[in-house]
């Protein structure tokens, strides 16, 4: 436990004293207040037409019920963040492993007594941390819409699960591409890869039979980040992304093995 | 520590080989390396000296044989030797963004110290290694012979019983090298000392018996200044011509 706490605080250092943390987090800021704001303000511009006088104005009934904060800002704002998140998760994941192995400091940590599941696992949390860290950043937009858009804390909380897992997930396959590489480079080009990949899989649905197209479904990202952004938290869906955290941390651990082996 | 500990460890190679793809990087070397023996392990570039090392730390597992110590297998207990070992590694593998004193509380810690003990080990190895005036600087802001010696003090901060030094002083400059070598020289006897390099008066300087490896073959072994009172650059170039 000793060894391992110290390995965390070496990771917490590391990460804190370069400067790609505070760029990510600045980054995933920006990025959420410029989606955020642009539905904001396309959301009044709708607004502004239904109340002109050529579409009946606002004391007429006429806008429809879908235009809301809620359906038009806040879920496409959610929607959007899921998928810029997959370009930007990897930018904090890429160097993880693979920089320890470019600079051959991965020999250092073994030699030093630290176990390879200790290592794995001491990263994994602190890259955990940290996207969860950023995920409270960048929902700050997204909570603003509790104020007028009719929904509720617990509806927020829910939603801030599922963006936290989602990041996770991200985080765990930029992980696990990092643990297979030694190039940072390769390592955020495989992560955006199996990223979208694995995003979203409706569009094969029309070239695939439905057995296949069940099982697309099941590993797809989209349908469970979508459940919780509704207010639904669905233990399937919980565990689909614990799965995959599990996954990636057991293939992790495994590339360790895999390099005493290869060399 | 106990008497027996501070006389260092036996190292034990049986017939280790090791192999990536069709390269054969070590051939059924086998030697011995006595409790509190300074041992050089000599050869030319890619002679296997490294990939020996890697063996012996549970870096890597061997293809064939196997190497113990003090009868314990790294490939099968890997944690229990590297309770043993400090490892310095060729070139100075360390985390630049960290302060000195920072990583050698890291490279403690994760040796099992903790609080007083870990403190206390941190001071001795930066007096040892007179890193006391540079203990706030980040490790990336030192010349390479400082680096070097915070190398070596994060091998020596839980007071090891085999140390192994890759290469000490590659890429140092002649001052720098000679002061790792002091360094050395100043370390050597209490422990088991394996020094692996191609610089052939480091070996004389620092061990007392060495081996050869020529395309990770062993050639030769025997008392360091007898094996290079001869011509010892006809057995690196009869391994490389082999």
């Amino acid at each position: 436990m000793i060894a391992f706490r110290a390995l965390v605080k070496k990771e917490l250092a590391t990460l804190f004293t370069s400067p790609l943390a505070y760029l990510a987090l600045t980054l995933v800021m920006l990025v959420t207040a410029l989606i955020f704001f642009d539905h904001l303000r396309i959301y009044n511009q709708i607004l502004f037409l239904y109340a002109s006088n050529t579409m009946g104005g606002f004391e007429s009934d006429t806008i429809p019920d879908h235009i809301n904060v809620r359906d038009s800002v806040f879920f496409p704002v959610l929607e959007t963040l899921g998928i810029t998140l997959i370009a930007l998760i990897p930018v904090i994941t890429m160097r993880v492993f693979a920089e320890e192995r470019a600079r051959g400091t991965d020999e250092l940590l073994l030699t030093l007594r630290l176990s390879p599941t200790q290592i794995v696992v001491a990263k994994f949390a602190v890259t955990y941390g940290f996207v969860i860290l950023m995920m409270a950043g960048s929902f700050v937009y997204p909570a603003m819409a509790t104020v007028e858009g009719g929904v509720g804390a617990e509806h927020l909380l829910a939603v801030f699960v599922g963006l936290s897992l989602h990041a996770i997930g991200l985080a765990s396959i930029g992980l696990v591409c990092s643990a297979f590489s030694s190039s940072q480079l390769v390592a955020a080009v495989a992560s955006w890869a199996v990223g979208f990949v694995l995003w979203d899989f409706a569009w094969a649905d029309a070239f695939v039979s439905d057995s296949v197209g069940h099982v697309l479904d099941l590993i797809s990202m989209h349908p469970r980040y979508g459940s919780f952004a509704e207010g639904i938290v669905n233990v399937e869906h919980f565990a689909y992304f614990v799965g995959l955290a599990w996954l990636c941390g057991a293939l992790a651990r495994f590339s360790f093995d895999w390099r005493r082996v290869a060399g | 520590m106990t008497e027996n500990a501070r006389r260092g460890v036996r190292v034990e190679a049986d017939a280790l080989t090791r192999r990536f793809g069709e390269h054969l990087a070590l051939d059924g070397v086998s030697l011995t390396i006595a409790p509190g023996e300074a041992f050089g392990l000599l050869g030319a570039n890619g002679a296997g000296k490294t990939t020996f090392i890697r063996c012996l730390t549970g870096y890597l597992l061997p293809s064939g044989g196997d190497v113990h110590v003090d009868g314990v297998s790294p490939a099968r207990d890997p944690a229990a030797v590297r309770a043993k070992i400090g490892f310095v590694a060729e070139t100075s593998r360390l985390y630049p963004e960290l302060r000195v004193k920072g990583f050698l509380r890291f490279a403690a810690g994760a040796r099992g110290l903790a609080g007083r003990a870990r403190e206390e080990a941190v001071a001795r190895v930066l007096e040892q290694f007179a890193l006391g005036d540079v203990a706030t600087r980040m490790v990336g802001h030192l010349s390479k012979g400082f680096q070097q010696r915070v190398s070596l003090a994060q091998a020596f901060v839980h007071d090891p019983e085999l140390v192994i030094v890759d290469e000490p002083t590659g890429g140092l400059d002649p001052v720098q090298q000679d002061e790792v070598r002091s360094l050395l020289r100043s370390l050597r006897g209490e422990r088991t000392l394996l020094l692996c390099t191609h610089d052939l008066a480091e070996a004389r300087q620092l061990t007392e018996r060495a081996a050869v490896l020529a395309r990770g073959r062993l050639v030769a072994v025997g008392a360091t200044h007898e094996l290079l009172a001869g011509d010892p650059l006809a057995m690196f170039r009869a391994g490389a011509a082999a």
